[in-house]
């Protein structure tokens, strides 16, 4: 981590309102798909997928993560990470790792 | 640099801004910000409290002295070793090292005080409140008697009826709530408060051990801190987390527990490592061998410490892999421990060595810390573990870690730093005493219960009989035990004695080579005169010694208005006092406990817009370029990162395992929750265009979009509403099922966390609406927005993992 690196001004109202836009869609297919049978295969791949999409641009530009310092993306994506992590390892401790539906 | 009495670290500063000094002592006590008065009031506090923890130790070993003793009942017994371990642990060695945090952090980096002064200030009176609760349970008769680890289900109303564990559960939340203010406050102080020059790499290693050292809190406290929510549920609201019955796991508790437990080790000795790294350098006169893979150790080690929890729980059957991978992990965080000590040994090697008595109680962690990270490798294989476990070989580990280790490193930072914090030195031939003495009891004490669990004698026994023939090693023990607290009591001789009548100090008192040398003992209220510069590591050092580089670090920024000290604040003392009096109506009568919360949100207000609108306060941008307060507010978002994800990953462990109905797809509106869901994201569009407008001057758009953003959380609260209502009649509550208690605490703190962000909008919108925010108030929008935003984010897995994932 470098010391001082303050990047860029933060984005466009045009920007907020295109990313509003992608998480309204995102949302809409969230729930669409869970109603198509063809697709519950890999329903649960796709929700996560979509949700950490959603997370995602939340995150870099309603947040401005993608604008500011670069100490601020790993204040948060470090911890993040390791919270994932944990959180993954307790499910699979406690014997109930990606047990959906039982 | 002048030298000053003692007593005149006791005096009111008088060289403040702001607000005319109080007029009394106690008053001015009671309201200090200023890092070093918190620093000696953490200090005398958790002295304090180590004397209290010492004395249920002695009283403990009094009673394991011979076979058959009867000094105390079994039940007392148990009241004092869980009483000794949580206040050792939470009251004394923690708050210890925040003593030295307060007071050398900020002198260190060449700092006039922390980031947030008056928060430092609440850390500590909702530490000494927490503190003062927990003990208060002796008064009413129930100490709590579970253990410092509190296992489930010996803690469940069934179990444990009573008072006593409800004690101890609220007072280790309030006790939690100082340390995550604290840690969120050091980060901030650390990352943005460097003096001109001073590099990440060019921090002292004690700065470096508490950097990492407040990661570690904030990050391993939230998992406990959901785990004594379960357990605050269950025994005051019927809830079913660690009900087997009804389909909970006693194990959530212990892994709950050491997710944050064993970091909690490192919490509590990379203090002392951060100690040794510049007693030893001082009194060898030499560099730190290594200094960089020093503080890359530092850091693995908290790193690894996420890692290896469950070595703890090698007993609970977890598995050939589970064992396997935490055992891998525990051996691997052997290692850059290992490197630390090599590294002080190679430090010492060749040095123009003065044997001081803080360098005696260094080299006495380095050996006896050693002893027990050694005895620590050997838990690590489970095979042997299961052969130690709950046996007197990890209470000899254990504290051969912890008073081998941390303690000794405190009190080297005790006899390194008093000099600089009252203007004398302690005593060198009562030092010599005080260290001989202790090293000798510490052993007697402790060694010998290798033995004694080697022979089988298990830990937490009130009494054994003569057959196994372990009286001998525990009369050895109880002997070394009370030779240690005589060699405690030689410290305190030392101390008062110095404080009267005490060598003085001139500010460098040791031919030091850091920024805390170069101002006086003790320093001013503004710590410097002029801001320091820093030519490199041990810049004082090297400046003393005309080692200077040709170019110098550029000047700190000229202070226009003289130098600026934070004001005193009464507000702090209120809100611990509002914490203190609401957690003692929880166990008394709810009429208190709204009295105390009252006082709380009320004394929360006050202290939020105490300085709004204060020149002074309006720009607190430092060394990262950022915002203190926004980096404060992103180390805090890191840290819910674990709440949510903590209490997220117990939902989706406890899906599908009720016992009865309903379940989640009989229940569960999913058409309802995506309007829900739509809104909050929208929320977030208007909070970022009220962002936009507050930062162009654009008052009348921010008022919109800030009270459009505090309208649309409103309706989605409505939707919360509507459908825990709707639960209730369908007859899912929160002790219905296991189902309904995980559904309902994660989607409730989710709400409360929104409701939060409501009323913080509806503040600025207020405040906006008087006229009374304008551009420069920008980041107090920013900031609320990051806090809405995050609350939004955590929804978007909700409605995942509980609506949408079958």
């Amino acid at each position: 981590m470098t010391d001082r690196e303050p990047r860029d001004a933060h984005a466009s109202v045009a920007t907020y309102l295109k990313v509003a836009l992608v998480l309204t869609a995102v949302t809409a297919l969230e729930v669409g798909v869970i109603y198509i049978r063809q697709l519950t295969p890999i329903l649960v791949p796709l929700l996560l997928v979509m949700a950490a999409a959603k997370f995602a641009l939340v995150v870099l530009f309603f947040m401005h993560l993608r604008y500011d310092s670069r100490a601020l993306s790993i204040l948060f994506v470090g911890p993040l990470t390791i919270a994932v992590g944990l959180a993954v390892a307790l499910m699979t401790l406690t014997g109930a790792f990606l047990v959906f539906g039982r | 640099m002048s030298t000053k009495p003692a007593s005149a670290f006791l005096r009111p500063p008088t060289a403040r801004a702001g607000p005319a000094a109080p007029a009394t002592i106690i008053i001015s006590w009671l309201t200090t910000t200023d890092h070093k008065r918190i620093g000696i009031l953490y200090g005398v506090t958790a002295f304090v409290f180590f004397l209290v923890g010492g004395l249920e130790a002695l009283v403990i070993r009094l009673q394991l002295a011979r076979p058959g003793a009867t000094v105390v009942s079994a039940e007392t017994y148990n009241a004092l070793f869980t009483m000794h371990g949580t206040t050792m642990v939470f009251l004394a060695v923690m708050p210890l090292n925040a003593a030295f945090f307060n007071y050398m952090v900020p002198l260190m980096i060449g700092a006039r005080d922390v980031a947030f002064p008056r928060l430092n200030a609440l850390s500590y009176w909702i530490f000494l409140v927490g503190g003062l609760f927990l003990n208060a349970s002796f008064l009413v008769g129930a100490p709590p008697d579970a253990g410092w680890f509190g296992y489930a289900n010996l803690t469940s109303i069934q179990f444990s009826p009573g008072l006593s564990i409800d004690f101890w559960v609220l007072s280790l939340q309030v006790l939690g709530v100082s340390s995550m203010i604290a840690g969120v406050n050091f980060i901030a102080t650390i990352l943005n408060m460097r003096a001109p020059g001073m590099t990440l790499m060019r921090m002292p290693l004690f700065v470096w051990m508490t950097l990492v050292v407040q990661f570690l809190i904030v990050l391993a406290f939230p998992p406990v801190t959901v785990g004594l929510i379960f357990l605050m549920f269950d025994r005051f609201f019927g809830t079913h987390f660690y009900d087997v019955a009804a389909g909970g796991d006693l194990h959530l508790w212990q892994h709950l527990f050491w997710i944050f437990g064993h970091p909690e080790v490192y919490i509590l000795i990379l203090p002392a490592f951060g100690v040794v790294s510049e007693v030893v350098p001082t009194f060898a006169r030499k560099p730190l061998f290594g200094a960089p893979v020093v503080i890359y150790s530092g850091v693995l080690i908290g790193f690894f410490g996420f890692g290896v929890w469950s070595h703890h729980m090698f007993a609970t059957g977890m598995g050939a892999v589970a064992d396997a991978a935490f055992s891998i992990g525990t051996m691997l965080i052997a290692i850059p421990t290992g490197v630390k000590i090599f590294n002080w040994l190679a430090t010492l090697w060749g040095g123009a060595i003065r044997t001081t008595t803080a360098l005696h109680f260094a080299v006495g962690l380095i050996a006896q810390f050693t002893i027990g990270g050694l005895s620590g490798v050997m838990h690590a294989s489970p095979p042997v573990d299961l052969q130690q476990t709950d046996s007197y070989f990890v209470v000899a580990h254990l504290h051969y870690v912890l008073i081998g280790g941390s303690l000794f490193g405190l009190f080297a930072a005790f006899y390194y730093w008093w000099p600089k914090m009252t203007g004398r030195y302690l005593g060198e031939r009562l030092g010599r005493w005080n260290f001989w003495v202790m090293v000798v009891g510490f052993n007697l004490a402790f060694f010998p219960q290798h033995y004694l669990g080697a022979m089988g004698m298990p830990r937490r026994i009130y009494t054994y009989g003569p057959e196994p023939g372990w009286g001998f090693w525990n009369l050895a023990s109880t002997i070394g035990a009370f030779t240690l607290g005589v060699g405690v009591l030689i410290f305190v001789v030392n101390a008062l004695r110095s404080l009267r009548s005490g060598a003085p100090a001139p500010g460098d008192a040791w031919d030091g080579r850091t920024l805390e040398w170069r101002t006086s003992s003790p320093p001013p209220p503004h710590d410097f005169d002029t801001v320091p510069p820093v030519y490199g590591r041990d810049s004082f050092w090297r400046e003393k010694r005309g080692r200077v580089p040709p170019t110098a670090p550029a000047p700190a920024p000229a202070e226009p208005h003289g130098v600026h000290l934070p004001a005193p604040s009464a507000w702090p003392v209120v809100i611990a006092l509002g914490i203190g009096v609401a957690a003692t109506g929880a166990l008394a009568h709810p009429a208190l406990l709204a009295v105390g919360a009252l006082a709380t949100v009320y004394g929360i207000f006050a202290f939020a817009l105490e300085h709004h609108g204060n020149p002074a306060h309006a720009v607190q941008v430092g060394d990262l370029g950022v915002d203190h307060r926004k980096l404060g507010m992103w180390a805090f978002l890191g840290s819910e990162c674990f709440f949510f994800g903590t209490l997220i990953a117990t939902y989706l462990a406890y899906k599908g395992r009720s016992v009865t109905g309903p379940t989640p797809h009989e229940i569960l509106n999913i058409p309802v929750t995506s309007v829900s869901t739509f809104d909050l994201l929208m929320s977030s569009l208007l909070m970022v265009l009220a962002l936009a407008a507050a930062q162009r001057g654009d008052r009348a758009q921010c008022r919109l979009w800030l009270g459009g953003t505090a309208l649309f959380g409103t309706i989605f609260l409505g939707f919360q509403a509507y459908e825990f209502t709707s639960f209730v009649h369908e007859g899912l509550t929160l002790t219905t099922n296991l189902f309904g208690s995980t559904f309902f605490v994660l989607t409730g703190f989710h709400g409360g966390h929104v409701t939060i962000g409501v009323v913080w909008l509806l503040t600025l919108l207020y405040l906006d609406l008087r006229g009374r925010l304008d551009v420069t108030d920008a980041v107090k929008v920013e900031i609320a927005g990051l806090y809405w935003h995050f609350v939004d984010i955590v929804w978007i897995v909700i409605f995942t993992v509980v609506y949408l994932i079958p």
